[in-house]
C-alpha cells in the first residue's frame, strides 16, 4: 500500500499510517496491522524461504502457529530471529528481514545452484550422504545453509520481569469458551486468571457473525469483558500459555508480537482450563506450499481484522460446510470467489445454492491436485476424486484450503493425557485428564458456537464444584443465533498423486516434511509416530505440530493402512508457543546468574591489587598484581616467598560444618574413613569421605573441639554436597541420630599463615596468652583462644608443606588481623600460589577428587583398612577397581628440566601411540625445584617410579616426555611442616 | 506438580526441594542400594530433601506419569 492508497477498515486497524522496512524497502501500513497483513496488502507475495529446500513461502495460518512467515526484526547484531509475522505489529521505523535466503529473497543461491529446489533431499539424507571422509568435512557448509533464521550476535533486550499470580483457576484462551468459563467460575466466587494470546478478546467472533443473547457477537464480548472486570478476573492479553503443570501455569506476555517489552507470568492455581480453541490444518496436494495457498481461517482473519483481500481470484478447497460460510463473507466484502472445491459427495449447506446462483462454481467429490505458478500461485489443477488423472486448470491467485480443525490438545497430552481420534473432527481430542485440568469449547472438540458456549458453561460449573464452592450464582447459558452451521466434515487429508510427486506434497511446512519423507521413514522401520517425528522432524521447531501434526499422523495412518486412532498423535512438550530464552532467564544473567559470595577480607584483596575471580561461588584472589603482571609470573614470586619466609592466604571459603551431639563420634566413624572418633580433644586429622558407590566425595580436616563436638572442613565447592550427604546419612541412620549438623562456613573467617616465619609473626601479632598457646601447638593441634576480645581458633596444619597455621576468627576480626599480619611482613598470596605449593607437595584437590576416583586410586588404602564399615567401603572390593588398567595417582615431572606440560594432557606409553593410559590432573612450574612438576592418574601397571611416558597435548604445546616420580615433589619426609 | 507438602513447612514451591534418588526395587546390600534403583512409571518411591527450606530429608511416593504426589513424610531411619 502506498501512502496515497485508500485506508482499509478492519477490527484491528486505526487510521494512522505507519511506515516500516522489509528487506531494505519501505512499506506503509496502518497502526494495528501485522507485518503479514501490511505486506500482503502491499502486494508482497514472497515473505520467506523454507528451512531445507529454500522453497518460496508466504504465510499459511496467520496466527501464532504460523509455520512459514517468520521474520528477523531489527538490525544486526542485536536482531531477533523467528518472529511470526502474523503476530508482529508494524511500528514506525521497524526493520524486518526475510530468512533462509542468500543473497536475496527472490534469488536464493542455494535453491538455484545446489538444486535443492528440484532434487529433494529426503529424510535422513544428511546422515547417509555426508559420511565420507567424515560428516565434519561438510558440516560447516551445511550449517551455513541450515537453521531457522540466524542467531543474533548480541542482545540488547532488557531483562524480562517475572510476575507471580495466585488464583483458584487459570483459563487459557479468551475466545467465547474462555469468556463463558471465566464468567461461570468468577460468579461462583473463584478467583480467575484469563490468558489470551491475541491483543483482543473474543477469538473467532471477530469474524463469525452471530447473535448472542440478542446482541451482535462483538457487543456481547464487550459486555462480558466488563462483567469479568467487575468480578475481579485478571485478564492478560497478548499472553500465550508457555507450559502448564499441576498448580502452576507459566505464560509469556509479548505486546506487539516481538521481544522487547515482555513479562513472564507464573500463575499458581490448582485448576486449569484449556479453552485454547482449535488449529485449522491444510490438505496435502502437490506444491501446497506456494505463496497464495493459505488456510480459510487465515483469509477470514486477513479480511476481518485488516481489511485485506486474500487475492483477486479466489478458490476455496476443503471437506466441510464452513467453506460456504467463508465464501459468502468473502463475497460480501467484494472478494472475487471463482470456485469451491468440496471433497465430499454431498453438501447440504443452504448457502451452496445461493453461491451457485451468484456464479460461483461449486464442485462436489473433487479435489485440488496441484498448485501451479512460481514463486507465487497462478492457478490450481482440479480433478474428480474418482478420476484424478483427468485434471482441469482453474486460474487463482489465492487458494483457501481447510482440512478441518485440530483441537488444541497439546497441554492435554501431558501428565497422563491420551489422544483420542474423533472421526467427526478427523482429529484428536485429549482424554484421561487429571482432575485439575479441564478443556472446553473447540479445544474439547466442539465445532459450532452454540455447543462451544454450552461446554464452557458446563466447565464453569465443574470448576465451582471442584473448588467446592457452594451457592454458585450461575446465569443461564447464553443463547446463540445465526452462527455458522456445524461443519459436517468428512475426513480428507491428501489428494491422489504419483509416487514421484509425493515429495512435493507438504505435510509440515516449517520443517519441509513431505508425504515422501513419511513413506521413507516407514520403509526404514520408523513406525511409531514418535519415531517418525524424530526421523523426519515432523512437528519440531516453533510450529510444534500445530498445523502439521494431525495431518502427518493421518498420512502415516493412510500409508500404514490403519485407522488414525491406532497411529495416535505425537506429544509435544511445553513451551507450546516459542518463548525467548531471555524471558525464562529473567534477571538471572551475567553477575546475577549466581550470587558471588565475598569473604570478610574482600575489600583488602581488592585494595592490594588482588586479581579476583569467581571460583566455587566465591570471589577469590588468584594472585596480587604487585607480584607480577600475569598469574604465571606472580604465583612464582608468591609461592617462592612462602617457602623462603612466609605469607598469608584467605581460606575463609573453606566449607565448615559443625557436628555436635551425643552420637557425633559414632556418626563420623560411619561417614568418614579412618575411625576419626579416635581423634583426641584439641587435635585434628586429615579425613576423607566416600559416596555410597565408593568414590571419594571430598577431603578435609576434622577438628575435635569437645568430646561431642567436631568441626569438619570441606572443599569450598563441595560444601553443599557434603552437607546434604551428611544430613541424609544422619536422617537415614537406624540409630545414632542424635547429631546436629550446622553449616558455619560464614561464621568463621580463616587466614592461613604459612612459612618458616609463621610462628614468630603469629606470636608477635597475637601476643599474650594467644602467643603462649600457639607456641605450644604441635602439628595438627587445635586451640581456642581470644584476640582483642574476639574468639579465635588456631589450628596448626599445612596445605603448603611449610610450618603453617589456620587462624579461624570471627569475620569482624578478620580484616584487622589480616592487616596486622601483613604489616608484620607476611605478604598475601593467592590461589595460584596455593596451587603451586600443594602440587609441589602432592596434595589433592578437585582435579584429583573427580568423583571417579576411589580411595585406593588416591593411595589412601590405610584409611580404608581402618574403617571397614564406613559408607562406600562395601563397594570398594569390586574387581574392576583394582584392574591393572585402572588409573592410580602418581607424581610426574618433565624429563627435560626445561620442558613443560599441562593439566589435561593425555598420557601414552610412546610418542606414536594414540592409546591413552592416563592423564595429567595438575601441573605447575615449581619455583622450588626449577622445573615443571605435576600429578597424574596412570594405569596401575605403569605406575612405578621412573616409568617414562609421553604427555600428549596436540592443541597446546604438543608432546612432552615425562617421568613418574613420588607425588611429594618437595620435602617428602615433611621435615619443614613438622619442624 | 509444582509444590510439595513438606511435613514441617507446609506447601512450598518445587524449587525449594531437590530430588536425590529412587529407592532400590530389590532389597539387598550396598550394590542393590546404589545400582538397582526402581523405575516405576506410576508408583515411584523416592528420596528428596527440602534443601532450600528446613533441610529435612523426605520419603516421597509419586506417580511420575501424572506428577501426582501420593505421600510425603520425614525420613525416620526405619525403611524406607
Amino acid at each position: 500500500m502506498s501512502a496515497s492508497a485508500p485506508l482499509r477498515q478492519g477490527t484491528r486497524l486505526s487510521a494512522e499510517r505507519v511506515t516500516f522496512r522489509f528487506d531494505g524497502r519501505d512499506y506503509t501500513g496502518q497502526r494495528g496491522d501485522s507485518a503479514a497483513s501490511a505486506l500482503w496488502a502491499a502486494g508482497v507475495r514472497l515473505l520467506n524461504r523454507s528451512i531445507k529446500y529454500r522453497r518460496p513461502r508466504a504465510f499459511l495460518a496467520l496466527g501464532p502457529e504460523e509455520p512459514n512467515a517468520l521474520l528477523t526484526v531489527g538490525p544486526d547484531p542485536a536482531c531477533v530471529p523467528n518472529v511470526p509475522a502474523p503476530q508482529l505489529l508494524v511500528a514506525p521505523g521497524l526493520e524486518l528481514r526475510s530468512q533462509n535466503r542468500w543473497p536475496s529473497l527472490r534469488y536464493d543461491l542455494a535453491a538455484t545452484l545446489l538444486g535443492l529446489g528440484n532434487s529433494f533431499w529426503g529424510a535422513g539424507f544428511y546422515y547417509k550422504t555426508f559420511m565420507w571422509p567424515s560428516w565434519r568435512t561438510y558440516e560447516p557448509l551445511i550449517r551455513k545453509l541450515a537453521g531457522l533464521g540466524y542467531a543474533p550476535g548480541a542482545s540488547t533486550l532488557p531483562a524480562v520481569p517475572v510476575r507471580h499470580l495466585v488464583a483458584d483457576v487459570v483459563i487459557a484462551g479468551g475466545g467465547p469458551a474462555g469468556l463463558v468459563a471465566a464468567l461461570g467460575a468468577a460468579r461462583a466466587g473463584l478467583s480467575v486468571v484469563l490468558l489470551e494470546r491475541e491483543p483482543v478478546l473474543g477469538g473467532e467472533l471477530e469474524f463469525e457473525a452471530a447473535t448472542i443473547d440478542g446482541e451482535p457477537a462483538l457487543a456481547w464480548v464487550e459486555r462480558t469483558v466488563t462483567s469479568l472486570e467487575g468480578l475481579g478476573v485478571v485478564t492478560l492479553t497478548s499472553t500465550a500459555l508457555t507450559t502448564v503443570g499441576e498448580s502452576l501455569a507459566i505464560a509469556h506476555q509479548q505486546p506487539a508480537g516481538m521481544p522487547g517489552n515482555d513479562t513472564l507470568y507464573r500463575v499458581h492455581a490448582p485448576l486449569f482450563v484449556n479453552a485454547m480453541g482449535a488449529v485449522e490444518r491444510s490438505i496435502a496436494f502437490v506444491d501446497n506450499d506456494r505463496p497464495g495457498v493459505m488456510l480459510v481461517g487465515a483469509a477470514e482473519r486477513l479480511l476481518a481484522r485488516y481489511g485485506v483481500a486474500p487475492g483477486r481470484a479466489v478458490v476455496l478447497f476443503g471437506n466441510h460446510d464452513r467453506l460456504y460460510a467463508a465464501a459468502r463473507r468473502l463475497r460480501e466484502a467484494r472478494v472475487p470467489v471463482l470456485a469451491i472445491i468440496d471433497t465430499r459427495t454431498v453438501a447440504e449447506s443452504p448457502l451452496r445454492p445461493l453461491l451457485m446462483a451468484d456464479g460461483v462454481e461449486c464442485l462436489l467429490g473433487h479435489t485440488v491436485t496441484a498448485a501451479l505458478g512460481s514463486p507465487e500461485l497462478r492457478a490450481v489443477t482440479v480433478a474428480a476424486i474418482d478420476a484424478p488423472t483427468r485434471t482441469r486448470r482453474i486460474p487463482a491467485d489465492a487458494l483457501l484450503v481447510s482440512g478441518g480443525w485440530s483441537p488444541y490438545v497439546y497441554a492435554g497430552l501431558q501428565s497422563g493425557g491420551r489422544p483420542d481420534y474423533r472421526a467427526e473432527l478427523a482429529a484428536f481430542t485429549a482424554e484421561d485428564q487429571p482432575e485439575w485440568r479441564l478443556a472446553c469449547g473447540a479445544a474439547a472438540g466442539h465445532t459450532d458456537l452454540g455447543a462451544v458456549i454450552a461446554s464452557a458453561q458446563a466447565a464453569g460449573q465443574q470448576l465451582a464444584g471442584r473448588a467446592r464452592h457452594t451457592g454458585a450464582d450461575f446465569a443461564a447459558t447464553p443463547i446463540v443465533l445465526g452462527a455458522d452451521a456445524p461443519p459436517a466434515l468428512q475426513p480428507y487429508f491428501r489428494s491422489p498423486a504419483d509416487a514421484a510427486d509425493e515429495k512435493r506434497q507438504f505435510v509440515d511446512l516449517q520443517n519441509d516434511v513431505t508425504v515422501a519423507d513419511l513413506r521413507q521413514a516407514l520403509a526404514e522401520g520408523f513406525i511409531d509416530i514418535e519415531h517418525v517425528k524424530r526421523y523426519t522432524t515432523l512437528g519440531v521447531g516453533t510450529e510444534q505440530g500445530r498445523t502439521g501434526g494431525t495431518l502427518g499422523a493421518a498420512v502415516v495412518a493412510e500409508l500404514r493402512g490403519l485407522p488414525p486412532a491406532e497411529v495416535g498423535l505425537s506429544r509435544s512438550r511445553g513451551p507450546f508457543q516459542p518463548v525467548p530464552m531471555q524471558a525464562l532467564i529473567g534477571h538471572r544473567t551475567a553477575t546475577e546468574l549466581r550470587p558471588a559470595r565475598r569473604t570478610a577480607l574482600h575489600e583488602l584483596h581488592a585494595a592490594a591489587g588482588g586479581e579476583l575471580e569467581l571460583m566455587g561461588g566465591w570471589l577469590r584472589p588468584r594472585y596480587y598484581t604487585a607480584n607480577g603482571a600475569s598469574a604465571a609470573a606472580a604465583c612464582i614470586v608468591e609461592a617462592g616467598r612462602v617457602r623462603s619466609s612466609g605469607g598469608i592466604c584467605d581460606a575463609s571459603t573453606l566449607g565448615k560444618i559443625e557436628i555436635r551431639g551425643a552420637d557425633a563420634a559414632a556418626f563420623i566413624d560411619r561417614v568418614y574413613l579412618g575411625r576419626p572418633s579416635s581423634i583426641a580433644v584439641g587435635r585434628s586429622r586429615y579425613a576423607v569421605l566416600l559416596r555410597e558407590d565408593g568414590m571419594v566425595l571430598d577431603d578435609g580436616l576434622l577438628l575435635r573441639v569437645a568430646a561431642d563436638h567436631f568441626l569438619a572442613t570441606t572443599s569450598s565447592s563441595h560444601l553443599a554436597h557434603v552437607l546434604a550427604h551428611l544430613e541424609f546419612h544422619r536422617d537415614t541412620a537406624g540409630a545414632g541420630r542424635r547429631v546436629a549438623l550446622t553449616d558455619v562456613t560464614e561464621a568463621w573467617s580463616v587466614i592461613v599463615v604459612a612459612g618458616p616465619t609463621s610462628r614468630t609473626v603469629l606470636n608477635e601479632v597475637l601476643g599474650g596468652s594467644g602467643a603462649a598457646a600457639v607456641n605450644r601447638l604441635s602439628h595438627m593441634d587445635v586451640i581456642d583462644t581470644t584476640w582483642g576480645g574476639f574468639r579465635v581458633r588456631v589450628l596448626r596444619a599445612s596445605f603448603s608443606g611449610e610450618l603453617a597455621y589456620e587462624v579461624h576468627c570471627q569475620p569482624a576480626a578478620a580484616p584487622l588481623l589480616w592487616t596486622r599480619l601483613a604489616g608484620s611482613g607476611l605478604l598475601p598470596f593467592g590461589l595460584e600460589a596455593l596451587d603451586v605449593l600443594r602440587v609441589e607437595k602432592g596434595y589433592l584437590t578437585t582435579s584429583e577428587i573427580t568423583g571417579q576416583t576411589t580411595p585406593q586410586d588416591l593411595r589412601m588404602d590405610r584409611l580404608v583398612a581402618a574403617a571397614p564399615d564406613s559408607i562406600g567401603v562395601a563397594l570398594l572390593g569390586r574387581p574392576g577397581l583394582s584392574d591393572p588398567e585402572r588409573p592410580i595417582l602418581v607424581g610426574l615431572h618433565a624429563t627435560d628440566p626445561a620442558a613443560r606440560f599441562y593439566g589435561g594432557a593425555q598420557l601414552t606409553e610412546t610418542a606414536d601411540s594414540v592409546h591413552s593410559i592416563g592423564y595429567v590432573t595438575s601441573s605447575v612450574y615449581s619455583p622450588t625445584l626449577g622445573r615443571w612438576v605435576g600429578l597424574a592418574l596412570v594405569a596401575r601397571r605403569l605406575a612405578g617410579n621412573g616409568t617414562a611416558l609421553v604427555a600428549r597435548d596436540p592443541i597446546r604445546d604438543g608432546d612432552t616426555a615425562v617421568s613418574i616420580v613420588p607425588a611429594a615433589h618437595v620435602d617428602p619426609r615433611n621435615e619443614r611442616m613438622k619442624g | 506438580m509444582s509444590s510439595f507438602g513438606c511435613p514441617f513447612c507446609g506447601p512450598r514451591p518445587l524449587e525449594e526441594f531437590s530430588f536425590h534418588k529412587t529407592l532400590p526395587n530389590v532389597p539387598g546390600g550396598a550394590f542393590e542400594e546404589v545400582y538397582l534403583r526402581s523405575d516405576d512409571p506410576t508408583d515411584s518411591h523416592e528420596h528428596w530433601q527440602h534443601r532450600y527450606g528446613c533441610r529435612a530429608w523426605l520419603y516421597v511416593r509419586r506417580n511420575p506419569s501424572t506428577g501426582r504426589i501420593l505421600e510425603v513424610r520425614q525420613l525416620t531411619g526405619s525403611a524406607p
